[in-house]
C-alpha cells in the first residue's frame, strides 16, 4: 500500500470512526455507513490537514469516489512538490 | 391535466405507445413534444416562457464550457446562476401579493423543479462534472420532461443524459408503480385529508384529542400524497425510457434528523447538499462549529422557502436548521457512547425513533399551517383540556367520516407494511420461476391496476383534489 492511501486510509477511519474500513479506489459514500454531506467536509479537512493542500469547490464538487480524491491528492502534491 | 385525471393514464398509453414505435433518436424529441403538449394543457404562456430560458441556459452551457476550457469569463456561471435564482424568486415573491403579480399573469408550472434543474446542468458544466449539451432537443426534453414537472423527482442532468437515447422499460415494470401511486394517493391520502383540513380549518375552536389527530395523521397524509405522486412519476418516466430518481426510503423508520433528511424528499435535499451545503460548507470549513452551524441553518431555510416565501415555511426551515445543527454537534459524542454500551443499541435505535418521528411531526405543524400563530395554537393546546375533549372528538369523526377514517388508516398500515416487506420484489423473483407461479403473480398485478383504475373512474367524479406537491 502506498504512503499516501495509507495516510488517506488513515482519516478515512478517523472521519468515519471505522477501524476497519479499508481504502479502495471505488469506495463512495454509499458504501460507508455515515459518508452524508455533513461527514464528506470532515473528510475532505482532514486529507487537506493530512497533506497540507487545499481543494476547491469546484475540484470537491466533481468527485465520483475515494480514487478521484486520491488523484486529486496525487496531483496537489505532484503540483506543490 | 393532473396525475389523477383519467385524460392522463389515456395520455401516457399514446405517448408510450408512440415512444415504442419512433426510431430510437427520435424518442427525445417525442418527450419534448408530449412534455409541452401537456405543459400547454395548464398553461400556454407558462409554455413560451419556459421555453425562452431553457433556450437561454443552453446558450449559456455552452459559453460556460468554453469559458472552462479556455479558463476566461469566469462571470458567466455566476451571472447564469444569478439570472435563474431571480427568475424563481421573482415569481415567490410576486405570489405573496394579492393580485399574483407576474405569476397572475404568467405562472410557469413545477417553476421550483425546472429552476433546480437548470440550477444543477450550469453548475455541472461549470464544474467539469459533464460537457455541455450539444443537442438543443435533448435539453429541452429534459427540462420539460412532463412525469416530473409536476412535483419532481429533481433529476441531476447527467442521469438524465446518461439514458439517452431512451430505451423504454417493460411495461410490467412501469404499470405497477404507475397503480401503486395512485392508490396511494387516491385511497389512503384523500382519506385522510378530510380530518385534516378540518382540525387546521377549526384550530383555535379545539383542543385536546382532535388537535393530537391533526398533529399525527398529517404527516401520514403527507406521505402518501407526496410518495404516491413520485411513484406515478417515476413508473410513468420508466415508461419512456427515463427512471427518475428515487424521493423517499422509508422516512417514518428514520432514528436521527439526519437519517430523516437522508430519506425524504431525497432529489430536493441532495440537490441542496450539493449546490447550496457543501459550497458554503466549503467556504466556511476553517470556521469550525460556527461554519457549519452556519451552513445548516442556510441549507434547511432554503429548504423551507423554497416551498415559498411565506413565515411558517421560514418556521419549518429554522426549526429544521436547530434540530440538524444539535444532531450534527452531538452526532460523534453520541456514537461513541452508544459504542460502548451495545446492549443499549436496541432502546437507543427505539428512542432515536420514537424522538425523530416526534420533532419530525412538529416541523410538519408549521409547514401544514397557514400561520405561525396556527402552529402554536396546536402545539399548546394538544394537552389542554385532555379529558373534556371526547365531543370535539366525534365532532371530527363525524364531520370527516369514520369510513373515510378508517380506509386512509387502514391503508396507511398497508403501505408501511408493504414498504418494510416489498412485495413486489419476491413477486418478481416468483414470476421468474414455474409458469403457473407466473401467470398467477400477473393477474394479481392485475388486480391492483383494475383496482387503480376503478380507483380514478370513481375520483373522476368527484371534486379534483390536488396534490400537496403540485402548488411548487
Amino acid at each position: 500500500m502506498s504512503d499516501i492511501v495509507e495516510r488517506m486510509q488513515a482519516v478515512f477511519r478517523d472521519v468515519f470512526d471505522d477501524e476497519g474500513l479499508v481504502l479502495r479506489d471505488d469506495l463512495t459514500a454509499a458504501d460507508v455507513e455515515n459518508w452524508d454531506s455533513l461527514t464528506h467536509i470532515n473528510l475532505i479537512v482532514g486529507i487537506e490537514r493530512e497533506f497540507k493542500v487545499k481543494f476547491t469547490t469546484a475540484e470537491v464538487g466533481s468527485l465520483h469516489n475515494a480514487g478521484d480524491l486520491k488523484a486529486l491528492v496525487q496531483k496537489k502534491l505532484g503540483a506543490s512538490g | 391535466m393532473s396525475f389523477t385525471d383519467f385524460s392522463f393514464l389515456v395520455f401516457i398509453a399514446a405517448i408510450a405507445i408512440l415512444c415504442r414505435l419512433c426510431p430510437r433518436q427520435s424518442r427525445s424529441l417525442l418527450l419534448l413534444g408530449a412534455s409541452y403538449l401537456f405543459y400547454l394543457t395548464w398553461s400556454a404562456r407558462g409554455a413560451v416562457l419556459l421555453a425562452v430560458v431553457t433556450g437561454l441556459t443552453f446558450a449559456a452551457g455552452m459559453g460556460i464550457e468554453r469559458a472552462r476550457k479556455s479558463q476566461t469569463h469566469a462571470w458567466l456561471t455566476p451571472l447564469a446562476i444569478i439570472l435563474l435564482a431571480g427568475y424563481l424568486l421573482a415569481f415567490k415573491i410576486a405570489l405573496l401579493g394579492p393580485s399574483r403579480g407576474i405569476a397572475g399573469l404568467v405562472m410557469p408550472l413545477g417553476i421550483s423543479y425546472t429552476t433546480f434543474k437548470l440550477i444543477s446542468y450550469v453548475l455541472d458544466v461549470h464544474w467539469g462534472k459533464m460537457d455541455a449539451s450539444m443537442r438543443l432537443a435533448d435539453f429541452a426534453a429534459y427540462v420539460a420532461f412532463f412525469p416530473q414537472i409536476l412535483a419532481g423527482p429533481i433529476q441531476r442532468p447527467g442521469d438524465y443524459f446518461s439514458q439517452l437515447p431512451p430505451v423504454p422499460a417493460r411495461t410490467a415494470d412501469a404499470l405497477p408503480r404507475i397503480a401503486w401511486g395512485l392508490v396511494k394517493k387516491l385511497l389512503i391520502a384523500d382519506n385522510l385529508a378530510p380530518a385534516v383540513n378540518y382540525v387546521y380549518a377549526h384550530l383555535t375552536a379545539l383542543h385536546g384529542a382532535p388537535l393530537w389527530v391533526g398533529f399525527y395523521l398529517f404527516p401520514l397524509q403527507m406521505y402518501a400524497d407526496f410518495s404516491g405522486l413520485t411513484d406515478i412519476a417515476i413508473g410513468t418516466g420508466r415508461l419512456f425510457g427515463i427512471t427518475g430518481p428515487e424521493n423517499f426510503n422509508r422516512p417514518f423508520t428514520a432514528t436521527s434528523i439526519g437519517d430523516f433528511w437522508r430519506r425524504w424528499h431525497m432529489s430536493l435535499t441532495n440537490w441542496l447538499a450539493d449546490y447550496v451545503f457543501m459550497p458554503l460548507r466549503m467556504a466556511t470549513r476553517t470556521a469550525g462549529n460556527l461554519g457549519l452551524a452556519f451552513s445548516i441553518s442556510v441549507n434547511m431555510i432554503a429548504i423551507g422557502l423554497w416551498h415559498g416565501l411565506t413565515w411558517s415555511y421560514l418556521a419549518f426551515g429554522v426549526v429544521h436548521s436547530l434540530y440538524l445543527t444539535v444532531d450534527a454537534f452531538t452526532s460523534r459524542a453520541r456514537a461513541k457512547f452508544f459504542k460502548r454500551r451495545r446492549k443499549w443499541d436496541s432502546a437507543a435505535s427505539w428512542m432515536g425513533w420514537l424522538l425523530t418521528f416526534h420533532l419530525v411531526t412538529i416541523g410538519l405543524v408549521f409547514f401544514r399551517a397557514a400561520h405561525i400563530s396556527d402552529a402554536l395554537w396546536l402545539l399548546g393546546h394538544l394537552f389542554s383540556g385532555l379529558g373534556a375533549s371526547g365531543a370535539l372528538f366525534w365532532a371530527l369523526v363525524e364531520s370527516a367520516g369514520a369510513r373515510t377514517l378508517a380506509i386512509g388508516l387502514a391503508g396507511y398500515a398497508v403501505l408501511e407494511l408493504g414498504e418494510r416487506y416489498r412485495p413486489d420484489l419476491w413477486l418478481g423473483r416468483i414470476s421468474q420461476g414455474q409458469r403457473g407461479v407466473r401467470w398467477s403473480v400477473w393477474g394479481g398485478v392485475t388486480v391492483l391496476l383494475i383496482f387503480a383504475l376503478a380507483l380514478l373512474l370513481a375520483h373522476s367524479g368527484t371534486p379534483r383534489s390536488p396534490f400537496l406537491y403540485e402548488i411548487y
